[in-house]
């Protein structure tokens, strides 16, 4: 398969070190490395719109899994079902949002289900109604709303980025969804 | 390194202009003109050769970078390859660079045939030295790790140069180079016209083929002087920041791709200089 070049970890550009100072960051910053200072924006706001902030890390999970399945992503949706999986939800509920189909049945909280709609609307483009909205915004405040759809956009983009790279999963990703028969 | 102090600078000097009156950035911009060469040395740090890729400047890419390291205040140019008298443009290029900065070009000295030198004549009258390469003082010694008829070009063109009125400089890069050895290639550069302060001697530096053929002293970033160089490829932390090992580019002293405006690679090489611990500065002699 034709896909990008990473940086070696010998030939990391000085501006881009201090993301590997722990070690392989992993696909999406070893190709963005090659533009560093593309990178040394990219980095603190993808971190700021995926990372701990006031949305949980399980809500953020499960937009983060629907959206880039919606996306038709693999990149994305395997890297982020293990960390799915790591943030509470189920294997049903992994596969439900894998699946691209109907989540009531593996989601019966209420709140989470407003959400799922929510993404699924997001995500699926085309325009937005406002009975959607309102209904979003009856278990969400505007805030939450405000960075949930910025999670959802900026998977997006991480989406369309690792599929036309084709960014490849890390084994250990691989060999986990395949033990919890997610693959 | 400029002289000029913070205190002597306009009260509008941007952050870069204060960052070199202050010694923090490094007053010289690097160009790489191109990549190709007519030669092929073995410590050679791009891997050149008549084969390789031009990867080239523009003439009017160079002229923009000069323009705008005047105005962002830095104070001094050098133009790098490659050969850069491969280019055609180079006599006139270097006439137009050196109405913005000084600028000092590097050559390997062998290609100024009459014809050549009477194209870069002119430049006697402009702000331009050029560097030449010149590593012993004995042909066969010289030539082995450079050329077959190296030494004769050189020391042929040097004269022609220095008669010329264009000022020369020349470069010695050795791994090491015995005291009786030294004094000969310094009479030697004294006899050609160049005077001793317009001679340096420097390391090999373990990268490009040097490092393929196992020559030259291991160097990281802060070995290494950190003039702002602009190439093809992107901006690098000094002009042995973009070498090429086994054809493929080395990319760990990139700053950015971005090239202009120049603003964008010099803030980011004075953010990387602003951050690096006190007393962290060059230490190979290397330049
Ligand atoms: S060291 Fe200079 S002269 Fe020798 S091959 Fe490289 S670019 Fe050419």
């Amino acid at each position: 398969m034709t896909t990008i070049a990473r940086v070696e970890l010998d030939q990391v550009p000085l501006l881009a070190r201090p993301y590997f100072a722990d070690g392989d960051p992993g696909p999406i910053v070893r190709s963005l490395a090659q533009v560093p200072e593309l990178l040394t924006v990219a980095l603190p706001f993808i971190g700021a719109a995926l990372g701990p902030s006031a949305i949980s890390f399980r809500a953020k999970e499960i937009v983060i899994v629907r959206t880039s399945a919606l996306a038709g992503c693999r990149f994305c949706v395997q890297t982020h079902a293990v960390v799915a999986l790591e943030a509470g939800l189920t294997s049903d509920q992994v596969a439900a949002l894998q699946s691209c189909g109907p989540t009531d049945e593996a989601f019966p909280d209420p709140r989470e289900r407003a959400l799922l709609r929510w993404i699924d609307v997001v995500a699926g483009g085309g325009p937005v109604s406002d009975d959607e909205r309102a209904t979003v915004l009856r278990s969400w405040s505007d805030h939450e709303v405000v960075e949930l759809t910025a999670v959802v956009g900026t998977t997006l983009m991480l989406n369309r980025y690792a599929t036309a790279l084709a960014l490849p999963t890390a084994p250990e990703a691989v060999e986990r969804l395949a033990q919890e028969g997610l693959l | 390194m400029s002289t000029e102090t913070v205190e002597s600078l306009p009260a509008e000097a941007g952050p870069i202009a204060r960052a070199v009156a202050d010694g923090v950035m490094p007053s010289r911009v690097w160009m790489y003109a191109n990549y190709h060469c007519n030669i092929q040395c073995t410590y050679c740090l791009t891997e050149s050769g008549p084969k390789v890729a031009q990867r080239a400047l523009s003439p009017e890419t160079m002229l923009a970078v000069a323009e705008q390291a005047r105005e962002l205040g830095f104070t001094d140019l050098g133009v790098t390859g490659g050969e850069t008298f491969l280019m055609p443009h180079m006599p006139d290029t270097l006439a137009a660079l050196s109405a913005n900065l000084p600028v000092v070009a590097l050559t390997n000295g062998t290609l100024f045939s009459r014809r050549l030198l009477a194209k870069v004549e002119h430049l006697a009258e402009c702000d331009v030295a050029l560097q030449i390469s010149l590593d012993r003082p004995d042909a066969d010694v010289n030539d082995e790790m450079r050329a077959p008829d190296n030494f004769r070009k050189v020391t042929q063109a040097i004269p022609d140069l220095v008669e010329r009125g264009i000022t020369v400089r020349i470069a010695t890069t050795v791994e090491s180079i015995e005291d009786n050895e030294l004094d000969r290639l310094c009479a030697l550069h004294r006899d050609l016209g160049v005077p001793d302060s317009e001679h340096i001697i420097r390391p090999i530096v373990r990268r490009g083929r040097a490092d393929t053929e196992d020559l030259g002293v291991e160097a990281v970033a802060s070995d290494l002087p950190s003039e702002l160089t602009i190439t093809d490829d992107g901006a690098f932390w000094g002009p042995f920041g973009p070498t090429v090992k086994d054809g493929v580019l080395d990319t760990d002293l990139l700053v950015t791709r971005t090239t202009l405006p120049l603003e964008t690679p010099a803030r980011a090489l004075l953010g990387l200089l602003e951050g690096r611990p006190e007393g962290a500065d060059s230490t190979l002699n290397i330049r």
